[in-house]
């Protein structure tokens, strides 16, 4: 079906998200909470655009919103863009110092908001993105805990979470750089947890957490990652040179 | 289904309809409510109950006594009735167990300092119905409510239960059902007004299998008792109603959510699932036909938010209770993703009603858009409190100073907050506004599940958006940023105001941030929590600036922007305040004027309530 976004006539699938359609037809739409490998969480409400469907207007979170009709979409009309604005300013408020904050403020022209306490102030913005990662790896170490104005991201007590195995997917997949993961002299240090790295035998450096070897083991039986004789475990480069190697011996 | 008290039943009907005053077909309804509970009613009914048979009264028909959930006025507590006579006693002690069985039991008179007075009169009434509080008030939900015994089945069917339940699966076909649910122009009690017929309906269209209906059970607003008074009143109606419902849109599962606080809600219905059970209206092969349901309790574990449906469906599956998009409604893919009818206690009572009278009927009561009744809990500074059902289309002011009274100790009605703590504050110059969905929303407030708080000029606007915030600031899930850091930062604006560090353009920014809650929080919760804000500005806007301005509470509520004084004008020096003030800052001699000395004042405003002349004001 077509539908028509910012003036561009589009062609999008029944049930198709809308954020999905802007971004083929390359139209921008802010998003901090969504990504393409899970299920939306329509929490940071940054996509929120101004659909019109047979003359109505109503707002709605593109990330989520699943095109059935052929409707007229706005994704930076003056009320969208002035509600926008405000969330990006709570979420301001929230997180004073952090980058990804930062650069919105920049890109919407907003001054840094001086109304409001500092104390509490955190560069999660409490997305979900990290503990949804972690229940589709299996692990679920982590989850929300709390609600409202004291919810927060933890592990189960905040004790060193038993379910951990230190991927750091987490780390990696938060927009705002919240979650400190701490590698170094051989070991891993995430959620009050320490992990042993397993060093690459050929070039030294860091691979992966003994416990994720072990996991993604499990995980991929019959597919093993390559562990050599000694328990250890290549990088990715080195694994690409060894295989070259073994073709060359082999064929040459 | 042949009904084992049909017999009985029969001769309470020729008793009632001689209309004569019969000691041996008298029955005595205790109030056993919560409010009542709490003032020791049971122990009343006890009492009753050994001094009727150490009196050895003539008693043919059982029970003689009953315990019943909610009568209403919770005002006037404990309250006993005696019918058929229609006596209603209320404020009843022990001490009066006595009189009541010797005197009106034994020789029918009455005893006229348990009755009510009538304020218009001045004079004692009688039975309930001359009642100013009962009077404009219609019964419908709480049609069983305080009538019946909650626990006994038996009453219930004695009351025609059951009935429109036997109708529907012998007479009707699904789709006529929900025809005549639809013509009732029923619209959802739990707040936001969805017509029931047409959720049923679309429910019903789905083909995938199996379905759910589900009751919300989790009434969280502070104030509100509506659906725990039927639910501990009137159970079955709630089971009748479900059992048409899914007998309506083809489920064979449902379950009833209830917040876990209501414990006596719980077992009441636990127990009349049991008993609906035994007598086959729940179970395989209902009276006799092809269809079978059965029915769960869930129990809440107290969070408000749960009370949302999608959060509340989340919740019964065993995951946080969190709201989701609604784009895809839950009559398509609600429970376990399944096609799904939620609806709230209140709604499901009124089912079986819709389905004995017919469609037609039910929409001769309230307006053309919002057509029945509404069950309200009136509380606050009005007369009499408790537990009101009225046509929809009311007027407030009927509402307020009909049935509630007035407002306590002759102070002045300042607003009225309905809709629980996301509805709005209705000033006194919309006092003429009908109740009904539409005209509330229109004002800025909701309709909601029914709580309705009154307030006086004692109350500070400003201090009560301070609350609700407040409230919401816990109870929201969380999951959204503007729900979440929204009422934050609301909460920290409002306390700013109140503390007397308010600025100049925290007006603007509150409404603001309020037009984007409303617009893109993701859940009900959200959308709505800015009315109290949005609402108190919209109509005390000059009690703000007040406060931001001058530093000033004018209801003397905000400790720190409020300093009382006493107008030696209207003074006496009787001493009342002086008596009253718990850190002796009033001094002054009998018949001389009282002073207030503000180093000790820690305007508790004790000394504003005591005084009869109303001579201590803020400044």
């Amino acid at each position: 079906m077509k539908i028509v976004i910012d003036g561009k006539v589009c062609e999008a699938e029944r049930g198709e998200y809308l954020l999905t359609v802007a971004r083929r037809e390359g139209i921008h739409i802010p998003t901090l909470c969504h990504n393409d490998a899970l299920p939306g969480l329509a929490s940071c409400r940054l996509c929120i655009v101004e659909v019109v469907e047979k003359g109505w207007h109503k707002v709605v979170t593109s990330c989520v919103y699943p095109v059935s009709a052929e409707i007229e979409v706005f994704t930076a009309s003056e009320k969208i863009l002035r509600m926008r604005k405000t969330l990006i300013m709570l979420l301001a408020a929230r997180a004073p110092e952090n980058e990804t904050i930062g650069k919105l403020m920049q890109e919407y022209g907003l001054e840094k908001p001086d109304r409001f306490k500092k104390e509490n102030s955190s560069d999660c913005i409490l997305c979900g993105l990290c503990a949804s990662a972690c229940e589709k790896i299996g692990a679920g170490a982590i989850s929300t805990v709390h609600r409202g104005v004291t919810k927060k991201i933890a592990t189960p007590f905040d004790d060193p979470a038993a379910d951990c195995i230190g991927c750091a997917a987490c780390a990696s997949i938060c927009p705002t750089g919240a979650i400190k993961v701490q590698d170094k002299s051989g070991t891993r240090q995430i959620w009050n947890k320490t992990f042993e790295l397993l060093i690459c035998p050929d070039c030294g450096k860091p691979v992966v957490t003994r416990e994720q070897a072990e996991y993604l083991r499990k995980q991929m039986q019959g597919n093993p990652i390559e562990y050599s004789g000694d328990g250890t475990v290549r990088c990715e480069r080195c694994k690409k040179a060894s295989a070259a190697d073994r073709f060359r011996t082999a064929f040459s | 289904m042949s009904n084992p008290n049909q017999a009985d039943i029969r001769m309470r009907e020729a008793h009632l309809s001689e209309g004569t005053l019969r000691r041996d077909c008298r029955t005595v309804l205790v109030c056993c409510g919560p409010g009542c509970l709490a003032n020791d009613s049971p122990a009343i009914a006890k009492a009753l109950r050994s001094k009727i048979d150490e009196a050895g009264l003539d008693v043919k028909v059982h029970p003689l006594i009953k315990e019943t959930g909610c009568q209403g006025l919770c005002e006037k507590g404990p309250m006993i009735r005696i019918v058929p006579d229609d006596i209603a006693y209320y404020k009843v002690s022990l001490n009066d167990v006595e009189a009541i069985v010797e005197k009106t039991l034994r020789s029918g008179e009455v005893i006229p300092k348990l009755l009510h007075i009538s304020a218009k009169t001045g004079k004692p009434v009688l039975t309930l119905r001359e009642n100013e509080f009962y009077t404009p008030q219609v019964k419908i939900a709480l049609r069983h409510v305080g009538e019946i015994d909650p626990h006994q089945i038996d009453d219930y069917i004695d009351h025609g239960g059951y009935g429109a339940l036997e109708k529907t699966v012998k007479e009707m076909t699904p789709d006529v059902v929900i025809e005549e649910v639809h013509r009732s122009g029923l619209r959802g009690r739990g707040g936001a007004g969805f017509p029931t017929g047409r959720k049923w309906k679309q429910c019903a269209s789905y083909e995938n299998s199996p379905k759910y209906v589900v009751c919300n059970g989790d009434e969280g607003d502070p104030g509100a008792f509506m659906d725990r008074s039927i639910m501990e009143g009137d159970p079955h109606s709630v089971i009748e109603g479900m059992i048409i419902g899914a007998y309506a849109v083809g489920a064979n599962e449902g379950f009833i959510y209830i917040r876990d606080e209501y414990a006596l809600a719980v077992e009441t219905i636990r127990k009349a699932i049991e008993q609906a059970r035994e007598r086959g209206y729940l179970g395989r092969n209902i009276l006799g036909s092809s269809f079978s349901f059965d029915l769960s309790i869930v129990r809440g574990g107290g969070a408000f938010v749960c009370g949302e449906s999608t959060a509340l469906m989340a919740s019964i599956e065993g995951k946080v209770g969190e709201p989701r998009a609604k784009y895809i409604r839950s009559v398509e893919k609600g429970l376990w993703g399944q096609p799904t009818v939620l609806n709230n206690v209140e709604t499901w009572a009124n089912i079986p009603v819709i389905l004995t009278q017919g469609g037609d009927q039910f929409r001769q009561i309230g307006t053309e858009k919002s057509t029945g009744t509404k069950v309200f809990s009136l509380v606050g500074k009005v007369k009499n409190t408790g537990l009101v059902e009225v046509p929809m289309g009311i007027r407030l002011r009927e509402l307020i100073f009909d049935i509630g009274g007035g407002i306590l100790g002759g102070r002045k009605f300042k607003a009225v907050q309905t809709g629980g703590p996301s509805g709005g504050c209705i000033p006194e110059e919309l006092l003429d506004l009908p109740v009904d969905f539409d005209s509330l929303t229109e004002a800025g407030s909701m309709m909601g599940s029914g709580g309705m708080i009154v307030m006086d000029d004692r109350t500070c606007m400003v201090d009560v958006a301070r609350y609700y915030v407040q409230f919401l600031a816990d109870e929201s899930c969380g999951k959204c940023v503007p729900c979440r850091e929204g009422i934050r930062r609301m909460a920290e604006i409002l306390e700013d105001i109140c503390e007397g560090r308010g600025q100049e353009s925290d007006l603007d920014l509150l409404l603001n941030i309020g037009e984007t809650m409303a617009e893109a929080a993701l859940c009900g919760l959200g959308k709505s929590a800015p009315n109290p804000v949005s609402t108190t500005i919209r109509y005390f806007r000059e009690e703000y600036l007040a406060h931001i301005q001058e530093r000033r509470c004018p209801a003397g509520v905000c400790r720190e922007l409020t300093t009382f004084e006493i107008d030696g004008a209207l003074c006496n020096g009787c001493g009342l305040c002086r008596r009253d003030c718990p850190t002796d800052a009033i001094t002054g001699s009998t018949k001389q004027r009282h002073v207030i000395d503000q180093e000790k004042c820690i305007r508790c405003g004790n000394c504003v309530d005591s005084c009869k002349r109303n001579a201590v004001k803020v400044r």
